[in-house]
């Protein structure tokens, strides 16, 4: 049997190309699986209080927010704490990509250094250890959303492609920062302001409806606005949330996708000098 | 990009690495780590935030299975950038560089990139980004444990390892697997005599198997033993190849002389 050939010329500026990018892609799937699973086991998710822990915490940061939402505003309902929770927590399944993403590149250091592969694998990863610690809450919420007394109903399946686009849009921002901070290496540093100032933009303290006209850009200019309204639509107050916005933020995350994993593809082959 | 289960069949002297004009341009930042801080501070300023390092020019070099090529020079020679080449982890600027089989690389200690995970968990994720199968890698994962003599410390995480450890365990991963071209850069040297010893036996061990090897060590004496070949890298040029003692010798003259005519030349 005769070895592989295997080739190494200079580049040109721009994509590799995408075909053998992605097959070479597809065979190391289970690194990213495994890659998941030993960094859910680092953060004992795999004992009981681990997984305790990672229902507890969301739990907290919601009684916590709760609590604001209470003291500001003078009164509150259960309707009000069911919103804040579902949408916390989908607003922590993005920042949990950014904050995995932006430091995945810069701690692979070592594996980069010495072995070829797809840099893509390691922000990749960090958005499905995002989608592990979500699930968790997902079942908090129904709980919680039962024992408010909110409806079920079948309108609440649009749940579905709402998270997918929610994992779409995490995944093009991990990619996008992760490969930003291999340049910056101090955007990691600025990240928590980031997502606090995102997450207050955003409609989880607040309901999209009660927002003050003049205050319509922040649906415009928030990539996570459009998604997160659709998701409380549909998943706390058991609607069909509007079609604009799911198609908003579907062009939001394609956006962001193309263009950040354009410029994470043409730019990984420089990663190892660089870092 | 292949996986790294070995073809066995290898006929001796035929062809594993075709080097052929492979030159290595490539800009990196000043800073050791770039911030937008600084970037910003610096602003309107005209000052330079990355500078251009010519690694490597116009290298050919050829390994034959069955063969052991030790490369040396000072440090900087461009030696990591040559043997990064050839594992496909930088593209070159120029030239062509060509691979006939699986190539392991054992560059300045691969495996251990997570620290805080155990040397298991480790090894598989390092097998299974170099493109290896889980399977592939449990097979070989109870003569990687036994090879390394880590004993329970396998499990432990990695940042509780003593630097001989940690190149026991890339050491034994590399050279486990039993790639068809097994590069290892300054991996030898670590770790004590005994392992030493184990180590050097593994390499004469491949090599007797028809696998070709390509060495970076700045221990001449191993090189002196082990090497069918030995290449001597000055500033990304390559400056003389042959059998080697001819080639340490030479090195070792420029070494204490500071300078030679072949590296006066187009400086």
């Amino acid at each position: 049997m005769s070895a592989p050939l295997q080739v190494y010329e200079p580049f040109r500026a721009g994509l590799p190309k995408l075909g053998r990018y992605w097959k070479s892609l597809w065979s190391r799937r289970t690194f990213i699986a495994e890659y998941s699973k030993s960094e859910l086991r680092e953060q004992h998710f795999d004992s009981v209080f681990g997984q305790l822990w990672m229902i507890l915490n969301p739990l907290l940061l919601s009684g916590v927010y709760f609590i604001l939402i209470v003291i500001i505003r003078g009164s509150s309902d259960s309707a009000r704490y069911a919103h804040l929770t579902a949408s916390l927590f989908l607003f922590y399944l993005v920042a949990n990509s950014l904050t995995g993403g932006v430091k995945s590149v810069t701690a692979g250091q070592r594996l980069i250094l010495n072995t070829a592969f797809p840099r893509i694998m390691l922000p990749l990863s960090a958005v499905v250890i995002a989608v592990f610690k979500f699930l968790p809450t997902l079942f908090v919420f129904i709980v919680i959303k039962a024992v408010v007394g909110s409806p079920f109903t079948w309108q609440m399946l649009w749940a579905i492609p709402v998270l997918l686009i929610t994992i779409f849009l995490s995944l093009a921002l991990a990619i996008t920062i992760s490969c930003v901070n291999v340049y910056f290496r101090d955007i990691a540093n600025f990240l928590p302001y980031l997502t606090r100032t995102l997450l207050y933009l955003s409609p989880v303290l607040y309901e999209a409806s009660t927002l003050k006209p003049s205050l319509h850009a922040l649906e415009i200019f928030n990539p996570l606005f459009p998604i997160l309204d659709a998701w409380s639509q549909a998943i706390v107050h058991g609607e069909a949330p509007q079609m604009s916005s799911l198609l908003q933020s579907l062009a939001w995350s394609t956006g962001i996708f193309f263009l950040g994993t354009y410029f994470f593809l043409s730019r990984e082959r420089e990663f190892a000098v660089r870092l | 990009m292949s996986s790294l289960s070995a073809y066995n069949s290898h006929i001796t002297n035929e062809l594993a690495v075709s080097i052929r004009g492979v030159g290595l341009t490539y800009t990196t930042s000043i800073d050791k780590k770039p911030t937008l801080k600084s970037r910003v501070k610096s602003l309107g300023r005209g000052k330079k935030q990355t500078r251009v390092v010519r690694a490597l020019d116009d290298i050919n070099l050829d390994v034959q299975y069955g063969h052991v090529l030790g490369v040396i020079g000072t440090n900087g020679a461009g030696k990591s950038s040559l043997m990064r080449c050839v594992a496909g982890i930088l593209p070159p600027s120029q030239g062509r560089i060509e691979v006939y089989g699986s190539v392991s690389t054992l560059l300045a200690l691969g495996v251990g990139f997570n620290p805080a995970m155990s040397g298991r968990d480790n090894v598989f994720l390092g097998g299974l980004a170099a493109g290896m199968s889980r399977e592939e890698i449990a097979s070989h994962f109870d003569e990687i444990a036994e090879f390394s003599e880590l004993g329970d410390a396998i499990d432990a995480p990695m940042r509780t390892y003593s630097s001989g450890m940690y190149a026991r365990l890339a050491f034994s991963v590399a050279a486990t697997v039993r790639p068809d071209i097994l590069i290892i850069d300054e991996a030898l040297s670590t770790g004590d005599a005994k392992f030493k010893e184990k180590s050097l036996n593994r390499v004469k061990e491949l090599r007797s198997d028809d696998r070709a090897l390509i060495l970076v060590s700045h221990a001449m004496q191993t090189l002196r033993e082990t090497c069918n070949d030995v290449a001597w890298l000055h500033k990304g040029k390559l400056i003389q190849r042959g059998e080697p003692n001819a080639v340490i010798d030479a090195y070792q003259e420029f070494l204490h002389l500071g300078k030679s005519a072949a590296i006066d030349e187009d400086v």
